[in-house]
Parts: C-alpha cells; sequence; structure tokens
C-alpha cells in the first residue's frame, strides 16, 4: 500500500465536511475518486498533502508509504511535498505563478529540493518539458503566453519533474475541451507507465474512469459509498446512489458500463 | 491627500504632471548646483550684525533674525524633513509589510493576534500619540518618527495583508507550496512581488502626509529643535518678524507646500502605474 487513509474526518468546528472515510491505495495504480461537486473529494486530496486551510480540523490517521503524514513536522514534510507526491490541479490557468516564467518555476522546485546544480537543473527542466511534448523555447516564456493545454502539459511535467511515487490529480481535465483533456490524459498515462507512478485520480466524468482507472471509490457528501475494482463497481454497482449515477452517464453502443462486452448466455 | 490633485482629462493630466515634475525636477537641481559652487554657509552660525538681511548675491532669500543665511537653512531643513519624513515612511514598511504578509499567508490565530494589535494602534489618532509621546518622552523629532510609524505601520500592514489573504487562496501558491517551497520563499518570491505597486501608492501618497505632519509638530514645537532648521520649526521662528520680513515665513511654507505637492502627483503617477482601482477611474 502506498497511500492508505484511516477514518479521515474533515470539517469546521460545527460541521463535518468529510466524515470517516478508509481507503488504500496500491503502488502504481490509477485510483480514481469519483462524486459530484461537493462531495469533499478535493477537500480530502488536499488533506493528505497537509494543504488544508487552518480553519479546517483533521482527525484519523493517513499513511504514505508506512509513514503518518499528520504526525511529521513541517520540514519533513516539505521534504515529501514535490518530491514523494505532488499534485496537478483544475485550474491550469492559476496554477503559475504570473510574474515567474516557466523555467524558473521548474528551477525553483529544483533548487528547494536540494538540487544545487544549475546546469543540472536546466537540463532537467528541458528534458521534462519535452517529455510531454514541448519544445525548450517555453522555457523562458511567462505562463500567460501559452494555452490552456500547453499548460496543463506543463503541469504534468513539473509534477511529474523529481519523479514522485504519488501524483494526485484534481479535476484535472474539467476545464480543457475534452479533445484537448483526452489528450493530457493520454499524455498522463503515458507518463506513468514509463515512471511507474501511482496516479490518485479525482474526477467526475465516468467515461475517463472506464477508460483509464483499475479501481475506485465513489463518494457522496463526504463518506465513501462504495470503493473497489472498477468492473465491479461499473457493473455490479451496490449502492443506490452509485447506481443512479452510471445510469446518469450516457454509453455508447451495447456492452457494460466499464467497456466489456456481455457475454451471451446461450 | 486627493483633494489636492488636479482633475484634468487623463491625457491631458498626465502631461501636466510630466511637466510640473520636470520643472520642479530644473528648480531643484538648479538650486543645488548654486548651493554647491557658491554658498558656503554654516547653517547654525548666528551673525547678528547681519541680521534679517534682504536678497543679495551672498545670501539670495537673505537672512533671519540671528543673521543664517535662509537658503541653506532651507536646503538643509529640506534634508531634515524629508529625510526624517522618509525614514519613519522606511521603518513603517519594514514594519507593515512583514506583518501583513504573514498576517495574511498564515491566516488563523496568527493573523488575529497581529490585527488586533494593529487596532489597538489604530484606535489613536496620529497626532494624539505624537503629542502623547512627547509628553512622555519629551519633544524631539526622534520621538515624532517613533509616533508616526506606531501609527503608520498598520495601514501598509492591513494592505498587505487583504491583497496576499486574497492571492495566496489562489492554485499557484497551492502549487508552491505542494512542491515544497518554505513559507518564508514563497511569501517573498510569489507573494511580495504582488503587493509593491499597492504599497508604493500608498506610500508616495503617505509621503506627503507625513512631511506636513513632521512640519506641523515641528511648527507647534514638538519636533524638530532649534537651532536644527526644519521647515515647520522655521515657520515658528520666523513669526514674530512675519510683519517687517514675511518671506522669512513664505520660504519654508513654500518649500513646505511644493514638496507635499510634489509627493502628490508622485503618488497619482504611480497609482495610474500600477492601476490600482482601475474601474473606479475609467
Amino acid at each position: 500500500m502506498i497511500l492508505s487513509l484511516e477514518q479521515v474526518s474533515i470539517g469546521t468546528r460545527e460541521k463535518k465536511i468529510v466524515k470517516n472515510v478508509s481507503l488504500s491505495i496500491r503502488e502504481g495504480e490509477w485510483y480514481a475518486l469519483v462524486g459530484q461537486s461537493g462531495s469533499g473529494k478535493s477537500l480530502l486530496s488536499q488533506a493528505i498533502g497537509r494543504m488544508l486551510s487552518p480553519n479546517l480540523q483533521m482527525e484519523g490517521k493517513i499513511f504514505f508509504k508506512d509513514k503518518d503524514l499528520l504526525s511529521l513536522a513541517p520540514k519533513e514534510m516539505r521534504g515529501i511535498r514535490g518530491q514523494k507526491l505532488s499534485y496537478i490541479f483544475q485550474d491550469y490557468q492559476g496554477s503559475f505563478t504570473p510574474f515567474r516564467t516557466i523555467g524558473q518555476h521548474f528551477e525553483e522546485y529544483q533548487k528547494a529540493h536540494g538540487n544545487r546544480d544549475s546546469k543540472g537543473r536546466k537540463a532537467k527542466t528541458i528534458e521534462a518539458l519535452e517529455s510531454v511534448g514541448l519544445d525548450d523555447t517555453l522555457y523562458n516564456r511567462y505562463p500567460f503566453q501559452l494555452s490552456g493545454g500547453q499548460l496543463q502539459r506543463v503541469s504534468i511535467a513539473m509534477s511529474l519533474l523529481l519523479s514522485p511515487d504519488l501524483l494526485i490529480a484534481d479535476e484535472i481535465t474539467t476545464a480543457l475541451d475534452s479533445v484537448s483533456g483526452h489528450r493530457v490524459l493520454e499524455l498522463l498515462a503515458k507518463r506513468q507507465k514509463e515512471t511507474g507512478c501511482t496516479i490518485l485520480f479525482i474526477t467526475h466524468d465516468w467515461r475517463h474512469v472506464k477508460r483509464y482507472a483499475s479501481r475506485l471509490a465513489v463518494m457522496k457528501e463526504g463518506e465513501i459509498v462504495e470503493s473497489g475494482g472498477k468492473h465491479r463497481i461499473l457493473d455490479h454497482p451496490q449502492h443506490e446512489y452509485t447506481k443512479r449515477l452510471i445510469q446518469a452517464a450516457p454509453t455508447l453502443g451495447k456492452g457494460l458500463p466499464s467497456g466489456i462486452q456481455e457475454v451471451e448466455s446461450v | 491627500m486627493t483633494g489636492l490633485s488636479i482633475r484634468l482629462p487623463r491625457a491631458k493630466k498626465h502631461r501636466f504632471q510630466a511637466v510640473t515634475a520636470f520643472v520642479f525636477l530644473v528648480f531643484f537641481s538648479a538650486v543645488f548646483i548654486y548651493t554647491f559652487l557658491y554658498l558656503r554657509h554654516d547653517p547654525t552660525l548666528t551673525d547678528l550684525d547681519r541680521r534679517l538681511l534682504g536678497m543679495s548675491l551672498q545670501h539670495p532669500f537673505g537672512t533671519d533674525q540671528l543673521g543664517r543665511d535662509v537658503m541653506t537653512r532651507l536646503l538643509l531643513g529640506g534634508q531634515q524633513t524629508i529625510g526624517y519624513s522618509l525614514l519613519a515612511l522606511i521603518v513603517a514598511l519594514l514594519i507593515g509589510v512583514p506583518f501583513g504578509l504573514i498576517s495574511g499567508y498564515q491566516r488563523g490565530i496568527v493573523d488575529r493576534v497581529f490585527m488586533r494589535m494593529g487596532d489597538a494602534f489604530l484606535a489613536f489618532p496620529d497626532t494624539i500619540v505624537a503629542i502623547v509621546l512627547s509628553g512622555l518622552l519629551g519633544p524631539g523629532i526622534g520621538n515624532l518618527v517613533l509616533a508616526i510609524v506606531m501609527v503608520k505601520w498598520v495601514s501598509y500592514a492591513r494592505l498587505v495583508r487583504s491583497t496576499v489573504l486574497a492571492e495566496s487562496q489562489k492554485d499557484y501558491v497551492l502549487i508552491a507550496r505542494i512542491n515544497g517551497l518554505s513559507p518564508r520563499k514563497i511569501m517573498r518570491k510569489h507573494l511580495l512581488p504582488h503587493v509593491v505597486g499597492h504599497v508604493l501608492v500608498l506610500a508616495s501618497l503617505d509621503l506627503g502626509k507625513i512631511i506636513l505632519l513632521i512640519s506641523a509638530f515641528s511648527y507647534i514645537g514638538l519636533g524638530a529643535q532649534p537651532p536644527m532648521p526644519e521647515w515647520g520649526a522655521m515657520l515658528n521662528e520666523a513669526r514674530p518678524y512675519f510683519e517687517t520680513r514675511p518671506e522669512l515665513m513664505i520660504y519654508p511654507g513654500l518649500a513646505i507646500v511644493s514638496v507635499v505637492l510634489l509627493t502628490n502627483m508622485l503618488g497619482d503617477y504611480f497609482r495610474d502605474r500600477f492601476d490600482v482601482k482601475k474601474e473606479e477611474r475609467q
């Protein structure tokens, strides 16, 4: 298990927003967390990196490679962030500091994790950009000079820069059109194959779950209502809510919701 | 202080500002060159034989009631007035900006403590603080600067805090945090540049206010002490001779007005430049 959450609750003093969530993610898998807006998915994902805003309180345990993240000192946590655990967000426009170039972003993060060799940093940056199909001319560009799809690819390059073990992708295709979104996900899948990192994929789009995920969990109002393998959940949902969600998503052609063909019983 | 800025259409206003700034620049350079080349007066040297003289090449602005050269005192007074105002402003910035940054970035309990502290300072108007301080510690320019700093830092802390509060909610700060940057680095490299423009505008407008405050307090005797050449103090010293030698009051008065006006124009220019409240102006 690379990541396991045990009885995690998040909330303000008055109200719990995420209630007693437990889940575990295996090494190298593409784990999807599905749920409608406001179900607490993003909050949960931020809690993993201890990125919650200070007015929220959290209980429970989060084990990342057998280390309890909640008991780490801030400095140890900073060492994990970016290096072992990284994020990609939905808002690619806002993911970059507007007055710093793409190159400066990459340099800074490498520096923060102890890479003192400036030539090596630049080479690594360009290599990372090339690995997502962008060229090194972007190095000196500012974020606003890039298109949305380019920016999202840069964020993928940035999040995979220090070869993290776990990548949390929070609704990364929501702000892109379907063609660009598809390309970004294909790229992510390709990079996952190359680096072997684990992906926690947060989405409300069943098509992406169907295509990429190996296992998934369904969240509703801060609770996980169902979790398990993709085919088990998509084809044989147990919970009423999951059933309704799957029905609401249109499928093309024959076959089971997960995409496999049903065996005709003769 | 916006009452002093001149309401003209935007383009015309810019030209007007540029021309005024240029004229001031030429004027001051001429004065400075003149002082360096010709004037060699001790600003505190009293010479009762030469008191209250009129204009001459030796004394372009004449001499005062103790025979000191007015132009030398005016120029050195400028150094005092503007220098102490800048000192007060810079110290206020050095306290206010970090407080605002930390407060806005950390939020929670740190923010609440810092801001309540600020409110406590803000509860007293600057004049009251200055009078109380000079009552407790004795009159003097140092105490006046202290009083100004105590009141002014809060407005910078608040300005910076509000900007940082809004900016630090954005994803790029989250990304910077999640990539393992330390809070100090995030504040310095990712948040500080956002507030520079706003702070510069407020600071340049504040400079005029601080100059006025220092001059006013020196005038009533709570700021610069004689024989220090300070514009407000010079105004006060020239008061008994107002009927016979009004120019002794007019020179420092004009100096104060022109410098304050200039700082206001600078503030307006910065505001246009950094587009603060752009919508409001269009």
